[in-house]
């Protein structure tokens, strides 16, 4: 199975961040092993003398092209619909890309969404031809209304950016799974280890974006491979269907002739 | 005239007053061949207007290079 953005069809599951690696070299090590195909980076002003992003570019650049990917820009820092408009459109520019993760923080403390402002760029960049890729919280409704605008690519947070606290509301991101159906759902920021992917897996996610988790790793790149293989693990036990949960035990051992038993005698 | 690049006071030489004589006077020459997007006062500038785009005193210029995200 492959995971769909837009009209495009991906053989991983994976969207993976290029920030925090402890080297450009590691960074493209880490990316290759994880097989992701999405990788995800931004814009930044830069000193004129400093050559050090050219670097990193040239790195993104070559590892994206090597795992015949694609790039997605976002529009982190920015904490209204405006900037994220205008780094969206500077994004297109530059990338040649219509795809753009949708970042509009509402607080600088958990980073959390900003969902007046998120909607507001959303619909303003979708009128203009882009394909969103909005970041939100675990809102329903919020979700809804992204998607009913012509995002067919929901990213709910499982916990705050950075954080590595997994996945804080299941029945939250279990019930938007449930309510849209048809949308393409993709677990972005908070998550901390392969099992947290593998679980989003398990509830029928489409795909996981993370960055720090691999990133921060001792070993990025063997962090990465788990992360690939906790994906696999998680969308074949969905599609395996998981059985229901029961609230009392029930024997797996057949318990007819079982030996010894302790008949009443009375 | 005196604008804002990047957050950084820049005096123009004279006769510079578009958005191409300013990246040209603020971006080194490795600068310009790199890849970069621009946006004057807040609103995106598209390349094909760099020359066209005139600037006033006291305007404030973003030039933003690619770089690693999340």
């Amino acid at each position: 199975m492959s995971l769909t953005i837009y009209d495009t069809s991906l053989t991983s599951r994976l969207l993976i961040g290029s920030a925090l690696y402890p080297s450009p070299e590691i960074m493209k090590k880490a990316i290759l092993a994880s097989g992701s195909q999405v990788v995800t980076l931004s814009l930044k002003r830069q000193n004129p003398a400093e050559q050090a992003g050219a670097k990193i570019w040239q790195y993104i650049q070559d590892v994206v092209t090597s795992q015949q990917g694609y790039l997605l820009p976002n529009t982190a820092g920015c904490k209204s619909a405006k900037e994220a408009v205008t780094l969206a459109k500077m994004s297109r520019e530059i990338f040649n890309t219509e795809w753009i993760k949708l970042e509009v923080i509402g607080d600088d403390y958990n980073l959390q969404p900003d969902p007046i402002e998120l909607l507001s760029a959303a619909k303003q960049l979708v009128d203009d031809g882009f394909k969103v890729l909005p970041y939100c919280t675990d809102d329903l409704v919020l979700c809804q209304r992204l998607y009913d605008l012509g995002c067919q690519v929901i990213m709910p947070w499982a916990s705050p950016i950075g954080t590595g606290k997994g996945l804080m509301n299941p029945y939250n991101l279990e019930t938007i799974r449930l309510r849209l159906p048809d949308a393409t759902l993709i677990l972005d920021a908070g998550i901390g280890k392969p099992s947290d992917a593998c679980q989003a897996m398990e509830i029928g996610y489409d795909g996981v974006l993370l960055n720090s988790a691999v990133a921060l790793a001792d070993n990025p790149v063997a962090m990465a491979q788990a992360f690939a293989l906790a994906l696999q693990a998680g969308e074949q036990a969905y599609v395996a269907g998981i059985m229901p949960e029961r609230q009392t035990a029930h024997p797996s051992t057949p318990t007819l002739d079982t030996p010894f038993w302790h008949q009443s005698m009375s | 005239m005196n604008i804002h690049i990047n957050g950084q006071l820049l005096e123009l030489v004279q006769a510079a007053n578009t958005v191409a004589d300013a990246l040209t006077q603020y971006l080194t020459t490795e600068n310009q061949q790199q890849s970069f997007a621009v946006a004057l006062n807040g609103d995106f500038v598209g390349k094909a207007d760099y020359h066209i785009t005139q600037l006033k005193h006291g305007d404030c210029l973003d030039v933003l290079f690619p770089i690693q995200g999340g």
